[in-house]
């Protein structure tokens, strides 16, 4: 019983971190149709980020993160604004394969300045844990899942309740009605690549302080993006947090019950078996459920 | 179709033919012999320069380099009466075994005979039927898994221990020199093809030394959570933990099981891991007393009239890459040694006479004893085995070369 | 879009009720078999002029056309955005490998079945996946190929699983002799001649009109009286085929094959970049795709040693941004308006 409470535990806190990876893809998917190969390359990129801040200054990973996200948001929002926006009109495969240019350049960036060697944030903390019973709960990973659940929160209510973040909303939904309202769409579209990308960057540093890293690693996350996204709905922020979770504790239940490296084939079994008897995810309808998607 | 459109396809086909045709250059290219004529001795090298493999490959690249440094420093080797200056082409494979197989055919094509392995035992396998066919000779680096050298090849020679000793060395060194005995041994080992021989290779040396040996637990290869591993080993509350591993499950391993409150009374040994400097910066105080093998430290006997002895060694890759040196720095060394020293005794850059004389190699070199047997594994030397001291890794086995004793039990209780 | 494509639709109308068209002479029906037949010629000249490795090389090239051609019957034809086409690829090259290894098939018999069975399981997912549409569709393949790899790796006994399985090519083992660079040359350049010639014949048949109305308007298509399901599953199959066929070569050249590389993602992507790039939904596109990007990242890697990946990604952001539409589609539509310059393309897909 107990080893099945570690694997839960341990598979909610992975779940958690997993969301927010997944919920600047699932966002930039939902409203602008766009997806984003580059995506793990954010993580990774972050994850460089909080390590070079913490190796050169001493600065606490779970601070490092801010400014990981701030300089992200950066990349992000000049990388839609005067790169992606050139086609985003264009049939979807376009920017699939403008995105996985720009992963190959970011990944190789990161490999030429960085070199190939494997990295990790240390902190005197990370690593040890509560116990609970006979169950441990690392603090690291708790701390992780704590910030993950308060941003994606956070995120919502930006989504919802300001009017940058129904402007965002208003331009995936319909985005000549929403230019027609006065919603300057090129910049609202900036707004929520660099969103997505500053959350891929925070998530990167606290990945970074709870395991290893290096530019390869980046594929990895792209693809757990896609399959946390497409389960939680596109576009849905709560979908992506559910789907985070789903993943994290099918994963480690998997590897309980089942022999070791069974696991990703059950989650990709399981990523196909919601998109076929429920395409639009898990989570109540997609916001873009009604929307022409081809 | 409209006829602009005919004739564009035209073009376009002529056009493609012109660009492959132009592309690949004409047969008159050819540079006869091998070698790469009188003065050089070339050797063609196709690393893992980009992709999974980039770090390993990288180090490679830095052992080949130094060794075209060494004997080029010497005025060249000593072929036939004549100096000839080395001259090794690199090439980067991105760490696919086909992309490997197709360089070493690339190779063969410019008239370069005598080839350095690639990283990996999955690269190193595809370069070798391709060797065996072209009649090539192939020095193999990094490639340990014993299975390369089930298949009948006779021109690839590996210069480093087999896979099969990896962990069989921990647990040899743990039977000679740990005192009390432990008696439950937990294997943990990644799905590849070498982690799994290296994980066998361990089970059967436990058993042998009359251990408890639970049955081995896999997790797929690369992965940095390995906590299903480690939580269904807990209850059996083993003696020692052997992770079969690379640097990135190595580390989960340590890190994981310190979360999960998985305390082996003897400590951990890892393959491949504990001997890099990475290991020891990553997981800090964590990484004391871990055991680890290693094709080489810089406490192995012996020594070459080219690199010295292995203290000599490390300070040279120190100066020139400013790092100390990794084992797979040390291998890739080797394996140029090997070739050049095969030239040297032949006489001759020639494919053929350079594999007879790399099959009757024996000689003491910086890595320790280089010879070959029938099948082209070098089971002359074993594997040193270190354990993590002070955030540094130090030789406690063979004995005879040992720098430090070994810290027994691993984890304080 | 453009007069050339009404004049098109006209035409497709006409042959879709007739089987052919009455305005086109019969030398210009015949023309892209000629061409084809012309090209495959001309890359058996080739042949006597290359090296070993450079055999290698132009083989590996083959190898792409008839992959993007592949890919292009079902994405870029019909419109459905498979990113796990290479699951087909690892089919067909696993069946193959164990075939030859366990069950002492020889390779030709293996080469075949391996494409068949590629096919019956594109038809088998086809069924319920092609139900989705664009980038769900695109996602369900893609973790159909990833779980594939997956059940591959734990299936040791049969596959071999992480360490690779082996055909077995020397010794009494052996039911065929190893082709050698030459003959894989050869095989390759077959399989791609292959495709191309499948391709042809989708584009002008009723068969490959269905599927563009499929592109285009799936539910007028389907009001038309087109059985969407039998057709998308058929274009399905029909890719699964042709990428088996490949998968299944491979297989035999490489001797040694393990699940990440006959899985590999980068495949796939590597397919969809060479036919949007080239021009989806053409027959040439997906072939001058090929051969260019294959080409180019070959010199690449030969020149640019260290930084050869980093100068390939721009060059496809370059790529995309100024030929949005594939250098096909790009020069048929230039000549229709004679708007050559490729900034006002970029103003016309920008936000």
């Amino acid at each position: 019983m107990s080893q099945f409470l570690q694997a839960t535990i341990y598979g909610l806190l992975q779940g958690g971190l997993l969301a927010l990876i997944a919920v600047g893809f699932s966002l930039v998917w939902g409203v602008m149709n766009v997806v984003n190969l580059a995506h793990g390359s954010f993580v990774i990129l972050g994850a460089y980020v909080g390590w070079k801040l913490n190796s050169a200054m001493g600065l606490d990973p779970f601070l490092g993160m801010l400014v990981a996200a701030v300089v992200l948001f950066a990349v992000g929002y000049v990388l839609q604004r005067w790169l992606i926006n050139l086609v985003i009109n264009g049939p979807i495969f376009i920017t699939l394969l403008l995105t996985f240019g720009l992963d190959l350049l970011i990944v190789q960036g990161m490999n030429i300045v960085f070199s190939a060697d494997y990295r990790s944030i240390n902190t005197s903390y990370a690593g040890d844990s509560l116990a609970l019973g006979s169950v441990r709960v690392p603090v690291g990973r708790l701390l992780a899942f704590v910030i993950a659940l308060v941003v994606t929160f956070a995120l919502v209510a930006l989504v919802n309740r300001t009017r940058t973040g129904l402007s965002i909303m208003a331009t995936g939904m319909d985005r000549g009605a929403a230019r027609l309202m006065g919603i300057r769409a090129r910049h609202a579209y900036a707004l929520t690549f660099a969103i997505a990308a500053a959350l891929a960057g925070m998530a990167g540093t606290m990945v970074g302080t709870v395991g290893t890293f290096n530019p390869a690693a980046a594929g990895g996350y792209t693809l757990l993006s896609f399959v946390i996204a497409v389960l939680g709905g596109l576009g849905n922020m709560y979908g992506a947090l559910v789907g985070g979770l789903l993943i994290g504790l099918v994963e480690a239940w998997g590897g309980q019950y089942l022999p070791g490296t069974w696991v990703n084939a059950l989650a990709f079994a399981v990523l196909v078996l919601v998109l076929v008897f429920r395409p639009s995810g898990l989570v109540g309808r997609a916001y873009y459920a009604a929307r022409q998607e081809v | 179709m409209r006829s602009k459109s005919k004739s564009l396809s035209l073009v376009a086909v002529v056009a493609a033919t012109t660009l492959v045709a132009a592309g690949c250059g004409s047969k008159g290219e050819k540079t006869a012999g091998s070698g790469g004529g009188s003065g050089t001795l070339t050797i063609g090298a196709s690393m893992s320069l980009t992709g999974a493999l980039a770090r390993e490959g990288a180090l490679t690249k830095e052992g080949y380099e130094l060794c075209q440094d060494k004997v080029n420093a010497k005025g060249g080797a000593d072929v036939g009466g004549k100096k000839v200056k080395l001259d090794i082409k690199f090439q980067d494979d991105t760490s696919k075994p086909d992309t490997a197989a197709q360089l070493v055919d690339q190779f063969n094509d410019q008239g370069v005979k005598l080839i350095l392995s690639s990283y990996g035992s999955a690269n190193t396998e595809a370069q070798a039927s391709v060797i065996e066919r072209n009649g090539q000779v192939m020095a193999d680096s990094a490639g340990a898994d014993n299975k390369i050298f089930e298949k009948g090849y006779k021109r690839t020679f590996a210069v480093l221990s087999p896979a099969t000793e990896y962990a069989a060395s921990i647990i040899k060194s743990i039977k000679e020199l740990a005192q009390p005995q432990p008696k439950t041994i937990a294997i943990l080992s990644a799905d590849d093809g070498f982690s799994k021989t290296v994980a066998e290779g361990g089970a059967a040396a436990a058993k042998e030394a009359g251990y408890t040996v639970l049955p081995t637990q896999l997790f797929p290869n690369g992965t940095s959570d390995v906590s299903s591993a480690l939580t269904k080993i807990k209850g059996d509350k083993p003696d020692v933990i052997i992770g079969s591993v690379h640097l990135v499950e190595g580390v989960a391993i340590i890190k994981q099981a310190k979360e999960l409150g998985v305390v082996p009374s003897g400590g951990f040994g890892e393959t491949v891991a504990p001997p890099t400097p990475d290991f020891a910066k990553t997981l800090g105080k964590d990484a004391e007393n871990v055991l680890g093998s290693s094709q080489w430290t810089d406490s192995t006997k012996g020594s070459d009239k080219y690199f010295g002895t292995a203290k000599d060694y490390a300070k040279d890759i120190t100066a020139k890459y400013g790092h100390a040196p990794d084992y797979h720095d040390a291998e890739a060394s080797a394996a140029c040694l090997a070739l050049v020293l095969a030239a040297e005794k032949a006489g001759s850059t020639d494919a053929d006479k350079v594999r007879d004389a790399l099959a009757g190699l024996d000689t003491e070199s910086f890595f320790g004893h280089i010879k070959f047997n029938d099948k082209g594994q070098n089971v002359y030397k074993p594997m040193s085995v270190i354990q993590v001291q002070n955030g540094k890794a130090v030789t406690v086995w063979p004995t005879d070369s040992a720098e430090a004793k070994m810290i027994w039990p691993g984890t304080k209780q | 879009m453009s007069s050339e494509a009404r004049t098109e639709d006209a035409e497709a109308i006409e042959r879709a009720a007739t089987g052919r068209s009455a305005r086109e002479p019969a030398w210009r029906r015949w023309l892209p078999f000629g061409l084809l037949l012309l090209g495959v010629l001309v890359m058996l000249g080739l042949q006597s002029q290359l090296y070993s490795g450079q055999e290698r090389t132009v083989s590996a090239i083959f190898m792409f056309v008839a992959l993007a051609q592949g890919w292009n019957i079902i994405g870029g034809f019909t419109g459905y955005a498979s990113f796990g086409q290479v699951v087909f690829f690892g089919i067909g090259g696993y069946f193959t490998a164990v075939a030859m290894s366990h069950w002492g098939f020889n390779f030709w018999v293996s080469l075949v079945v391996s494409g068949l069975v590629s096919a019956a399981f594109g038809a088998l997912i086809g069924l319920p996946l092609l139900r989705l549409k664009g980038h769900y569709f695109a996602i369900a393949t893609l973790g159909v190929a990833e779980g594939m790899r997956e059940v591959v790796t734990n299936v040791p006994q049969l596959t071999g699983g992480g360490a690779g399985i082996s055909v077995p090519t020397v010794g009494k083992d052996a039911t065929t002799h190893y082709l050698g660079n030459d003959g894989f040359y050869l095989l390759y350049l077959l399989v791609a001649a292959l495709s191309v010639l499948v391709s042809i014949l989708v584009a002008r048949n009723k068969f490959g009109f269905a599927l563009r109305a499929i592109h285009q308007d799936e539910d007028a298509a389907a009001a038309m009286g087109v059985n969407t399901t039998r057709a998308k599953v058929s274009a399905f199959a029909l890719s699964g085929l042709v990428t088996g066929l490949v998968g299944s070569t491979y297989a035999f050249q490489q001797v040694t094959i393990f699940p990440e590389r006959l899985f590999d993602v980068d495949i796939t992507v590597l397919m969809v970049v060479m036919v949007v790039i080239g021009g989806s939904g053409t027959v040439l596109g997906p072939l001058l795709g090929a051969v260019a990007l294959q080409f180019l990242s070959e010199y690449l890697r030969r020149n640019f040693t260290e930084v050869h990946t980093f100068i390939l990604g721009a060059i496809i952001i370059a790529a995309v941004v100024l030929l949005p539409q594939g250098a096909v589609n790009y020069v048929r539509e230039a000549r229709q308006s004679g708007e050559w310059s490729l900034l006002a393309n970029v103003r016309r897909y920008r936000l």
